[in-house]
């Protein structure tokens, strides 16, 4: 078994709120964030529903001067990465040698959007000289990097919906190797442009009303936005320094379909979660809950559920398996690391988040999906699967931490 | 023209850099009001934008004070005319 690496600080921002105690709350009282898509209304876009974020004023957490460098997912990833860094109590000292790596799936799409906007659309024939550093795919790991003072391995990676887990692997895979013993992961995400929005209509996977992953009437996945971060540390500098400890990462497992470009495969995702346990040492009897992909499509929802009994046998009737995508939306390259937060307040608070939405199972899922109430349930073991378009997948396992 | 250039200039300073108008003068230096080559390349563009001219790439590491972005500014604005 590999040494765990301590998850010490959570921090988060999504349609369900804009720190982890909303977020929280909001996952707790099953109450969906999901609501008729605004800000496009002069627009002939037929997506109805999203999870945005509300009540984000940047002004509040950003100087003017600043905000010109600052794509929306990177504003996302500086407050939830200040969050993380509060919450774990860290200081400069302990962050000059750190880690970030940071996911994303869009990256500065926002920016690029405008300025082909201007050049094509208004015929304009200059864009603004901070189109290259604030729309680089890496400018959130930059800002981070800057503004925590981090200066140790700092990148970002991208591998679509499951780019926050894929981030996180690679923290904690740093952070065993000795190279760093503190890493910031987690991934941002601000997809709503009338441009990414017209492509995801153009894949038909999207709901015309909200997200109801598992049940027979679900219509699609609802998109989301917002960041996610944790703080990764090693057991014994987190103990040394007299860290609390959130939860555990005991083991991650990545892999991939090589199959399809769109259309998930069972075994690759069952390898993922099979490599996350073998990586913890855990036995499937050992876990009680999957924060589960759930994105809501036709394909996923079978798919992994087939994945999940192929992994646990017998043992999946047992499982909780909810969706919290039903609640914050599919933030796209934040939604591993919301749902990873989900999964380690889950496990400390010893409260399992619904699937909401749900009315009744689909056809192949026959899983508990812990519908539409919380449940209180003390777990010890939980896994948190992402499963990218592109048959791209990361798994983590996440353990209780004895308080 | 000249004032107008000027007052357009302190104002995206002050704005920038966090500062008061009052405490930029014409020969205040790019460097002590914090004005990085991004920064100035930023407010150069403003500039431009507002006035319809374009500085050259090897006017802009002329720009040193205050007064040479104005002057400069003023100078394309002449020669348009």
């Amino acid at each position: 078994m590999m040494a765990p690496v301590a998850i010490t600080g959570l921090g988060c921002i999504s349609a369900l709120g804009n720190s982890v105690t909303e977020n929280w709350a909001a996952l707790t009282n099953g109450s969906s964030a999901i609501r008729p898509l605004s800000g496009f209304e002069e627009t002939d876009l037929k997506v109805a529903s999203a999870a945005q974020v509300q009540n984000f004023s940047p002004e509040a957490y950003f100087p003017p001067a600043r905000l010109g460098l600052l794509d929306r997912h990177s504003r996302f990833a500086l407050v939830a990465a200040r969050e993380a860094v509060e919450n774990a109590g860290l200081e400069a000292a302990h962050l000059v040698a750190s880690a970030a790596i940071i996911g994303t799936g869009c990256g500065g799409k926002e920016t690029d959007e405008v300025t082909y906007q201007k050049l094509y659309q208004a015929q304009k024939s200059r864009v603004h000289p901070f189109t290259i550093p604030r729309g680089m795919p890496s400018a959130a790991s930059s800002q981070v990097s800057m503004e925590l003072g981090i200066q140790g391995p700092c990148f970002t990676l991208s591998s679509a919906c499951a780019s926050s887990n894929h981030a996180v692997a690679q923290a904690v895979l740093m952070i065993r190797s000795g190279m760093v013993d503190v890493a910031i992961a987690g991934g941002a995400d601000a997809p709503f442009t009338y441009g990414l929005l017209k492509s995801w209509e153009a894949l038909r996977v999207l709901s015309p009303d909200t997200c109801r992953p598992f049940s027979a009437d679900r219509k699609g996945l609802v998109l989301g936005e917002g960041a996610g971060m944790v703080i990764l540390e090693s057991l014994d500098h987190a103990r040394r320094r007299g860290a609390v400890i959130h939860a555990l990462i005991s083991g991650i497992g990545m892999s991939a379909d090589a199959s399809h470009i769109t259309d998930p495969s069972p075994g690759g995702a069952a390898r993922a979660m099979r490599a996350a346990l073998d990586d913890a040492a855990l036995a499937p009897e050992d876990v009680t809950y999957i924060n589960a992909h759930g994105t809501g499509t036709r394909q996923n929802d079978p798919s992994e559920t087939a994945a999940i009994r192929e992994v646990f046998g017998d043992q999946a009737d047992k499982l909780l398996v909810s969706s919290t995508k039903s609640l914050h939306g599919h933030a796209l390259g934040a939604a591993g690391a919301i749902e990873l937060i989900a999964t380690a307040r889950a496990l400390a608070e010893g409260v399992i988040p619904p699937t909401a939405n749900f009315t009744s199972p689909g056809k192949n899922c026959d899983l508990n999906y812990v519908p539409n109430e919380p449940l209180e349930r003390k777990c010890e073991h939980a896994l948190s699967n992402s499963f990218a378009f592109g048959g791209l997948n990361a798994v983590l396992a996440v353990s209780r931490f004895p308080q | 023209m000249k004032e107008d250039i000027e007052q357009t200039l302190k104002e995206s300073i002050a704005r920038q850099k966090m500062l008061a108008v009052e405490e930029i003068s014409l020969d205040s230096s790019l460097e002590e009001l914090g004005v990085t080559s991004l920064d100035a390349i930023s407010l150069v563009f403003d500039i431009e934008d507002q006035y319809g001219v374009e500085v050259p790439n090897e006017e802009l590491k002329k720009l040193h004070t205050v007064r040479d972005i104005v002057e400069g500014v003023d100078q394309l604005l002449t020669a348009r005319a």
